[in-house]
């Protein structure tokens, strides 16, 4: 198949049909509602189920009952959607279900409004719902690399049996951009029959397998947690990704950004080497686990002054990169928050600021 | 207005047809004839630039209220935008006028300022709804249509639940006849076959209570667009016309191919598209004031 133009949300629900998921349970919200449109579409023609749930929160619980079944299983909300699903979330968490969770943001908080932003780095990296859990959160910068995402998310959602969530802010849901899809996931959950409750047609009767989130033993729960604090420890050592820009050169200033900011920031950054200034980008492709070792070694590069973390929202990053900057250089933030995306303008200006 | 006047202009592509014959006319009026060296100047340098610029660039004439329609995402604003420049440039009164109310982004309300700049009579919603994704009309827009000028393009939202806007207008398309254009791209899902289209077709027509009776050719692949999208997506849609009946008014390329496309392949005139509806990391092009005569 050769390349098709599509919107980001559009590509999701594809992204995920091809990735061998046919269960979909949502709810609608601006901006990432074309999800429910097109799979609602696309998804019988695939032998898959659409269902709307009566609420967020029903969905996430729809998706631990799927999960918890075997099930290859997915939503897409968007930041009000994913607040009220985060109870399901520390649920699913807790019971060790592989699923995958799209946040497509939008201004908030409350309401907010429905236009781009990235204010919700926190919920998705530190918690969101109760309790000691951790999502392997993935943020895509292009129509094509969410595409990318969603295909290895439910491989890697198997691999930890863990939610995987895909944080894209409003842009990468609506715009359209070319697309190519990658060979259908071939990987099954290999391990399915050792915990699923998917039926004793594959095991003997004394091996039930039980799905639960209630540990009223203290020790039982202080081991479960050890247990998860461990797959999280692995996914920091197994799982970091992100992306380089223009860091061979002797660069002045070390951009931190994600999604598409980062790509405002790369233009702004192609500017300002025609100006003959260097600057230099690391664009986490995972949030968490956080590039930590990666951040630390450009921001030490000797011709780094400084580290500017450029997000929409108002620095819900920076204590991230401070972390991994570990005090070798300071770090600045720049950001607006809203909807309106920061120009490659704006930040060039902010970078003047800090490199003059 | 002279020879090289009329080349330099920017927009002059819309004015080449039958400018061959215009040169056969230099020619002669010049004391030359068929044979002489002047003409074969004209005939080698000029003439397969001036073949491709007369054959083709045929005039787009669209007059009254035309609608704007199609599947989700077919590039109904992009092109909407860049047909009323088109015609601004030709020295037609235009209005456009956003009646998008499914889509929260990309929007004609983006490009107000552009349009407006150009003279070109933009019609949105209420200031204070612009961001919102509620079904708002602005009441301008049925005045619109009763009274549409010289042009009048309402670009509709994306497939029937975009188009169901337009039954609310029911009243005053009675007085009008509107042209109901459905643009297609190809390369998109849902009408990646004339069945497709046919579908998307079917329930607009039936949300929207109006007939589709034209097609607009858009294929593209916004910057990674081959020439062979282009024809391959002519193709598609002359197809589809022969098959449904309906005209094909017009297919779309990207400014920046339009000089690659060989234009005799083409029996219908070619929109050149100025992209408007960009992310926030790439700028508009933008589009000379100079261009316009008033």
């Amino acid at each position: 198949m050769g390349k098709v133009l599509m919107k980001g949300n559009e590509a999701i629900g594809e992204a995920a049909i091809r990735a061998g998921c046919l269960n979909y349970f949502a709810y609608p919200i601006t901006p990432q509602s074309e999800v429910a449109e097109y799979l609602s579409r696309r998804l019988p023609e695939a032998g898959g189920v659409f269902l709307q749930g009566e609420s967020e929160v029903a969905v996430s619980y729809m998706i631990f009952g799927a999960a918890a079944c075997g099930e290859r299983v997915f939503t897409t909300s968007s930041s009000p959607g994913i607040s009220l699903m985060s109870e399901g979330i520390s649920y699913i968490t807790a019971g060790q279900c592989p699923a995958v969770f799209v946040n497509i943001m939008r201004g908030g908080p409350g309401l907010g409004g429905i236009l781009p932003s990235q204010a919700d780095y926190m919920q998705s990296v530190k918690g969101g719902g109760h309790g000691d859990y951790k999502l392997l959160v993935m943020a895509p910068a292009s129509v094509q690399e969410a595409v990318e995402m969603m295909m290895s998310a439910f491989a890697l959602a198997e691999k930890y049996r863990n939610p995987v969530m895909i944080l894209g802010d409003g842009l990468i849901g609506q715009m359209m951009e070319p697309v190519e899809f990658p060979d259908a996931l071939k990987a099954k959950p290999s391990n399915k029959d050792d915990w699923a409750t998917n039926g004793m047609a594959t095991r003997s009767r004394n091996q039930r397998n039980l799905v639960k989130t209630l540990y009223l033993d203290p020790e039982e729960l202080n081991a479960h947690n050890l247990m998860l604090r461990a797959k999280y420890e692995q996914m920091e050592k197994e799982e970091v990704r992100y992306e380089a820009y223009n860091v061979d050169e002797d660069y002045k200033l070390l951009i931190v950004s994600y999604g598409t900011m980062s790509r405002v920031c790369r233009t702004a950054i192609d500017n300002l080497k025609d100006q003959g200034i260097e600057i230099g980008m690391i664009r986490p492709q995972t949030l968490f686990p956080f590039p930590k070792t990666a951040i630390y070694d450009a921001a030490g590069k000797k011709s780094c002054r400084a580290a500017l973390c450029v997000e929409m929202c108002m620095g819900q990053m920076v204590e991230d990169v401070e972390r991994s900057v570990s005090g070798q250089r300071p770090v600045h933030w720049y950001g607006k928050c809203g909807g309106e995306v920061p120009t490659p303008e704006e930040v060039i200006e902010e970078v003047r600021k800090l490199v003059k | 207005m002279t020879l090289q006047g009329i080349i330099s202009t920017k927009s002059g592509y819309f004015y080449f047809r039958g400018l061959s014959p215009w040169v056969h006319h230099f020619c002669l009026t010049f004391g030359s004839n068929e044979d002489s060296d002047l003409t074969h100047i004209f005939e080698s340098g000029l003439s397969r630039w001036i073949r491709c610029l007369s054959k083709q660039l045929v005039k787009i004439q669209l007059k009254g209220v035309v609608v704007i329609v199609g599947n989700y995402g077919s590039g109904k604003t992009e092109v909407a935008i860049n047909l009323a420049v088109y015609h601004k440039r030709a020295g037609i009164d235009v209005r456009i006028a956003d009646l998008d109310v499914v889509n929260p982004y990309f929007r004609t309300r983006e490009a107000k300022g552009p349009l407006s700049n150009l003279g070109i009579d933009v019609v949105l919603p209420p200031k204070q709804y612009l961001q919102a994704d509620l079904p708002i009309l602005s009441p301008e827009v049925a005045g619109s249509i009763r009274q549409p000028g010289e042009l009048t393009l309402l670009d509709v939202g994306g497939d029937d639940a975009g188009a169901t806007i337009l039954a609310s207008l029911e009243n005053e398309f009675k007085a009008t006849s509107p042209r109901v254009l459905q643009v297609i791209n190809p390369l998109r899902p849902f009408t990646e076959t004339h069945q497709g289209c046919l579908k998307v077709r079917a329930a607009i027509e039936s949300a929207s209570k109006l007939t589709v009776n034209g097609l607009i050719g858009n294929a593209n692949l916004i910057d990674d667009t081959r020439l062979d999208d282009i024809y391959d997506g002519y193709r598609f849609v002359s197809e589809l016309s022969e098959h449904s009946g309906l005209p094909l008014e017009l297919i779309t390329a990207g400014r920046a191919l339009l000089p690659s496309l060989d234009m005799d392949r083409f029996a219908c005139p070619v929109l050149p598209i100025d992209r408007q509806l960009v992310p926030p990391w790439q700028k508009p092009v933008e589009f000379d004031q100079a261009d316009i005569s008033g």
